[in-house]
């Protein structure tokens, strides 16, 4: 574990930054499973991705450990790949079937 | 002291309202919007938990280079107002807004009361941002993580490749 020196005690209780990560996770949830359109499906994903970049640094700040900043630099690499991916899919969806209406791509439905 | 709590609950707000506003927008391009300044509040916030490193590259690579990805898409596909003939399976909807709520209460409930561990004892020169994040993570990632670094580098040239070929057009 690597420590992080040099860091100011925390003014604001954590217990603050936990619950507006929590919150910030909640509302991509929502998105996610109400929104009918494949971009902001995707979007809502984006901001539960850095809701939880948000909880990473939080717990990393009160352990003193900087290994959550690794991990977060990781996830928004990964982020980034599935970025491109998803969006790739997209426009190829789009050109297959002119809408990115997610219930109105059913044919693998029974 | 106190200005560090009117900073956070600013940030927090900020992010919060526009998180809010991107799930209640029906124009994707507001909604992305909306994410550019949910992005600046949780950089404040990274920022405030002594990240600075990893608040420049959620501004560096989320809001500059994922979302202005996201707005190109939309150029590309045309899409303006979502055209919602109908309002299709309103139940199914209903059951997901429960769902999600439910999980949400739950997760709120137990990070809340999972308790917060003592907070890791301040240093004697107490400064922030912390000016020694950078080398410290960066020595992580080419120690400890070396494998998962280069694992992410061929990551994100299979995701690159795959993007080109997806979406290609078909040349037959």
């Amino acid at each position: 574990m690597s420590p992080l020196s040099g860091v100011a005690p925390m003014s604001v209780p954590p217990a603050a930054f936990l619950a507006a990560g929590t919150l910030l996770f909640v509302i991509g949830l929502v998105g996610a499973l109400l929104k009918r359109n494949a971009l902001s499906i995707f979007l809502s994903i984006e901001l539960m991705m850095n809701a939880v970049n948000l909880l990473f640094l939080t717990y990393g700040r009160m352990r003193g450990d900087a290994a959550s900043h690794v991990i977060v630099f990781f996830v928004i690499a990964i982020a980034a790949a599935e970025a491109a991916v998803g969006l790739a899919v997209f426009v190829a969806l789009f050109r297959a079937r002119q809408t990115i209406e997610v219930d109105r791509v059913n044919l693998l439905k029974w | 002291m106190n200005a560090d709590l009117v900073l956070f609950a600013l940030a927090a707000g900020l992010a919060i309202a526009f998180a809010l506003a991107m799930v209640v927008q029906k124009t994707p391009v507001r909604s992305v919007l909306s994410l550019v300044v949910t992005f600046f509040g949780i950089a404040v916030l990274s920022v405030m938990l002594a990240a600075p490193f990893i608040a420049a590259i959620i501004m560096i690579v989320y809001a500059g280079a994922i979302l202005v990805l996201f707005l190109f898409v939309i150029m590309l596909l045309n899409l303006n107002e979502e055209a919602r003939e109908k309002e299709s399976r309103p139940v199914q909807r209903a059951l997901g807004l429960v769902a999600a709520l439910a999980l949400g209460g739950l997760l709120l409930g137990i990070t809340l009361r999972a308790g917060t561990p003592p907070v890791a004892g301040p240093a004697a020169g107490a400064r922030i941002p912390s000016v020694d994040e950078i080398p410290v993570v960066g020595r992580l990632l080419f120690s400890d993580y070396l494998f998962a670094f280069e694992a992410s580098a061929v990551l994100l040239l299979a995701a690159a490749v795959g993007a080109l070929i997806l979406s290609r057009r078909r040349m037959e």
